[in-house]
């Protein structure tokens, strides 16, 4: 009571009635002015698409037609990507893709944040070059990989060569059985700097008494971490899981520049096969059913993500 | 303290090791992440001062024999046609990422304040509505805004590469500046209306400045956001005077494909301004988060 | 200076009534504490007065002026926090000053100002520092001197005092009083401490659940309060309530406790306890107008002896009395142990008689 804050008022606010909404709009006018330019320029960029996306989903736009001579196909769409078996192999690669990614970038990160956490001589320079990865454009990054990975000159394969594990360079991203684990190895070069500097300020809020109460009570390090650091992250963790989760399923760059997609498909994930039935086959119907799917899911993942921060919410109400 | 521990690691000389244990494994684990992060760029590096024959050989020439920057002067010599090109690029990704950082900045920080302070009705699912914009992928909205930007007519400028870059950064600039101004006691401004400050002031004049390292990791990301951005770019620009660093070095690498020094020299050119920036203002950016976002 | 006067005053969010028709004068040059416990609404009815919240219905005039529909910054008031909301990115000078600057005083005048607050204050030496170098105690005079370099009309004080730790308290309280007393400002004071307020107070007005429950001077609050709720309220240790059964007869009248023992009343509080409207009345009285005796004297209630406080100059001996606990406060030289069998005389003419079902306080006529 001490400080009547917004939040207070919202708290202490009871659920009000639907006339009684209107007159609390009216009366909060002023406010929506400063949400206004987000809200506008979200609308035109995401209710549209979306609206847009859904529409075109339903139909057929041969190559060489103009869009708007589309012509309506009803779900056939949906049902050619279902029976396709290019669709099981592409979604294949994208679990796989997804999965690995975030739980190895998150590990790593997550590690990184730890072994960093206690101070050293040099400390703050590791940690700068240790964030570059995920500074730097993912264009560059897959073309530095590229260059790396070479089948020819590249300088792993010639590692491998100079100490005899290998008579020749391995062809890492031209062979179907090695391609999606070394995109994934360069697409966790990119992001498990993200893991880290989430980590890293969540660790920054574990209370140093409660470490030092553990520490009384007789827990070694592998204790005073499972019981203390690792729950007090559970939040920050979940948020940047999911994230990362997100951010992986929605990769474009890397597959694309580096492989496009092949050899057969082999790296081919949703994101960059949707674009190319898009604008490389002209097959806007399909793309955009796949979008709705792609949709369909990403607002379930969404679910988890809003619930995780409004988890965040709730805490800091009640602190 | 210290005698506690003591007699406890001289009754079991078993956990003093595995304390070690611990300490020696993160050392070597931070090795091992240094040398994964860093050689890659390394290699760059090298590879961007080697001629193009020296760079294709096998085995390579693990340190340049006969270092060179050719690659560097091609690349900024506004005489020839790639020193052109490249120069341009550059020039194009400049002017759009200051254009969205400028303008996410403008917008966003008034709508987190909003979503700080006030208790309109609809405030969380406003909130959690463009929090959401993070969830979808940039194809999702490619084709039907191609289509909208044709309408309006902003294909191939510059114009809708940053109205499309402002929602990539809006939701984390929203976000984390919110946490901010949620830690920023109400009382202050309060205190600035008693003593003469209207609304505007009290924000211009107190709570803006202490939100500043907010502002400017807010501005780091989305400088860096637009800067690297790719998938706009390659399918909203096709003039070549338009195209952005990422895009175009792209097309300079399909016309030059053995160029790998250049390729290389090009890469390391494109990641010097974010990196450098960020690594002046990442404090601000850690220092964002910890305030910011991950405090809730 | 200017008086300031509440009328049907209402503050209400959703359903929830924050303050409830509450009208308070407070004159030119007074002081006045806004008491009570948490969220009884006084520092709501405080935000009202500021012009921080905006009233539901009722009135505010700060001087002959309604201020309802004006902004703070034009209500010509000055306000202390609780937690001192010093500009954290601004010296001490620069706070002291941004109130002038926002009036647009030229340079010279807010340099004079500001020099003259800190000399009162003395705290010249620490003009140049940030906030967060100085103590409680130093950011608590800043924010005093921020309030009274302008010379407003009113000054605002949200629980100024509460982060302190107790020692400075006492001293600043005393600051704070010496400040009105030189200044003869009109000053509204919010408080949960009943301490600061009775200490520091021309008037008190007593709120609890957003109502006010009484008005008054500090003696006046403590001798006579209107109800069963300033009573527990106001005075430390609080004032004992013994629920008892009343019965008249013969002109005179005597409470009986349900644990068999009866008290017989003056004539006077006879009176009192006809007017109430039901036979149950509650017995309220102050540890101070209780006497302990150690053997029994006519008159005296039969009790036994709780817990012991000394506190050095005064012990506090707490006893059972019909299910409520009564405090007294003896001599140190009499030993009072836990659990002894004492004896209680009530002082009839400084008790208080309230009628358990409207609470309120019973008077003669």
């Amino acid at each position: 009571m001490t400080i009547v804050s917004g939040k207070a008022e919202a708290r202490r606010r009871l659920q009000p009635a639907t006339s009684d909404v209107l007159r609390k709009m009216w009366e909060h006018r002023a406010d929506y002015a400063y949400v206004l330019p987000a809200i506008a320029v979200m609308l035109i960029v995401i209710a549209y698409p979306i609206y847009y996306t859904i529409e075109l989903s339903f139909f057929n736009t041969p190559p060489g037609l103009q869009l708007r001579d589309k012509i309506f196909v009803g779900f056939n769409n949906y049902t050619a990507i279902l029976t396709s078996g290019v669709f099981w192999q592409v979604t294949f690669n994208t679990l796989i893709w997804t999965a690995a990614s975030t739980f190895i970038s998150f590990v790593l990160g997550f590690a990184a944040a730890l072994a960093l956490h206690r101070d050293f001589i040099g400390r703050g320079i590791l940690r700068a070059i240790l964030i570059i990865p995920w500074v730097i454009s993912a264009v560059a990054a897959s073309y530095i990989w590229k260059w790396i990975y070479h089948s020819d000159f590249g300088i792993i394969g010639a590692v491998l060569v100079e100490l005899g594990w290998a008579t020749r360079p391995p062809n890492f991203i031209d062979s179907v059985s090695t391609v999606l684990p070394s995109l994934i190895v360069v697409n966790i070069w990119r992001e498990f700097p993200f893991a880290m500097i989430m980590m890293t300020a969540g660790l920054q809020t574990v209370p140093e008494q409660l470490l030092r109460a553990a520490k009384v009570d007789g827990a070694n390090a592998w204790q005073r971490f499972w019981h203390v650091t690792f729950p007090h992250l559970r939040n920050v963790s979940t948020v940047t899981i999911l994230l990362l989760a997100v951010a992986n399923f929605n990769s474009f760059i890397i597959p694309w520049i580096m492989t496009g997609g092949g050899p057969s498909n082999a790296s081919h994930i949703w994101i960059t096969h949707i674009y190319e039935l898009a604008f490389g086959r002209q097959r806007w119907g399909v793309a955009s059913a796949y979008s709705v799917l792609l949709f369909i899911i990403l607002m379930t993942l969404g679910y988890f993500y809003v619930r995780a921060l409004s988890g965040n919410e709730r805490k800091d109400g009640s602190a | 303290m210290s005698t506690v521990s003591e007699t406890i690691s001289r009754g079991q000389p078993a956990r003093r090791l595995r304390i070690d244990g611990w300490r020696w494994g993160g050392r070597a684990f931070l090795v091992f992440m240094l040398l994964y992060t860093a050689l890659p760029m390394i290699w760059m590096l090298l590879t961007s001062i080697k001629s193009g024959f020296a760079a294709m050989q096998f085995p390579p020439q693990w340190w340049p024999d006969q270092p060179t920057l050719a690659s560097y002067q091609k690349l900024l010599d506004p005489q020839n046609s790639v020193g052109q090109d490249f120069l341009r690029f550059f020039w194009n990704s400049l002017i759009v990422s200051t254009a969205t950082t400028i303008l996410s900045v403008i917008v966003a920080v008034p709508a987190a304040y909003a979503f700080s302070r006030f208790t309109f009705p609809g405030r969380n699912f406003l909130f959690f509505a463009v929090l959401l914009r993070n969830m979808f992928p940039a194809v999702i909205f490619l084709v039907p805004l191609f289509i909208l930007m044709r309408a309006i007519g902003l294909v191939n400028t510059h114009g809708s590469l940053v109205l499309t870059y402002l929602t990539f950064g809006l939701p984390l600039a929203i976000w984390l500046l919110k946490g901010f101004y949620d830690n920023i006691p109400v009382q202050l401004e309060q205190a600035a209306r008693i003593d003469g400050a209207t609304r505007f002031q009290a924000f211009i004049l107190i709570v803006m400045p202490l939100s500043a390292p907010g502002i400017i990791a807010t501005a780091i990301y989305s400088f860096i956001g637009a800067w690297n951005e790719y998938i706009y770019a390659y399918t909203f620009l096709s003039k070549n005077e338009q195209l952005t660093l990422p895009v175009g070095i792209q097309r300079f690498f399909s016309e030059n494909t053995t160029d790998f020094p250049g390729l290389m020299a090009a890469s390391f050119m494109m990641s010097v301004p974010v990196v450098v920036l960020f690594l002046l203002l990442q404090r601000y950016f850690v220092r964002a988060l910890t305030e910011g976002a991950v405090k809730h | 200076m200017a008086h300031v006067v509440l009328k049907d005053l209402v503050k209400t969010y959703g359903s929830f009534k924050a303050v409830n028709e509450v009208s308070l004068t407070i004159n030119d040059g007074e002081f006045v504490a806004l008491v009570g416990p948490s969220g009884c609404g006084k520092t709501t009815t405080l935000n009202l007065v500021a012009g921080l919240t905006s009233a539901t219905s009722g009135d505010i005039f700060i001087g002959d002026r309604v201020v309802n529909d004006l902004d703070p910054k034009d209500r010509d008031i000055a306000m202390v926090f609780q937690n001192y909301a010093l500009y954290p990115q601004k010296s001490v000078y620069m706070n002291l000053a941004f109130p002038l600057q926002m009036r647009k005083l030229p340079k010279g005048e807010i340099d004079r100002k500001v020099r003259e607050a800190a000399r009162v204050l003395d705290m010249t030496q620490l003009l140049e520092r940030k906030p967060r170098e100085l103590s409680g105690g130093q950011q608590q005079r800043v924010a005093l001197g921020r309030a009274l370099v302008r010379d407003p009309a009113v000054f605002l004080m949200d629980e100024p005092l509460s982060n302190l730790d107790a020692k400075l308290r006492v001293q600043m309280r005393s600051e704070i009083k010496r400040f009105h007393q030189d200044l003869k400002a009109t000053i509204i004071y919010v408080t949960h401490d009943q301490l600061e307020a009775v200490t520091m107070a021309d008037r008190m007005a007593v709120m609890n659940g957003g109502y006010l429950q009484q008005y008054d001077s500090p003696a006046q609050v403590f001798a006579h309060p209107a109800n069963m709720f300033v009573a527990s309220f106001v005075g430390s240790p609080a004032m004992s309530l013994i629920p008892l059964e009343a019965s008249m007869g013969n002109g005179g009248a005597v409470l009986t406790s349900a644990e068999g023992w009866s008290l017989e009343l003056s004539p006077r509080n006879a009176q009192k306890v006809a007017r109430a409207t039901t036979k149950k009345v509650v017995l309220g009285a102050r540890h101070s107008t209780i006497k302990l005796h150690k053997s029994a004297v006519p008159g005296a209630i039969p009790a036994k002896a709780y817990t012991v406080e000394p506190t050095g100059d005064v012990t506090f001996v707490q006893a059972l009395l019909s299910g409520a606990i009564v405090n007294i406060s003896v001599s140190p030289n009499i030993a009072v142990t836990p659990d002894e069998q004492i004896w209680l005389e009530f002082d009839q003419e400084r008790m208080h008689l309230f009628d358990s079902e409207t609470e309120m306080a019973l008077e003669a006529n």
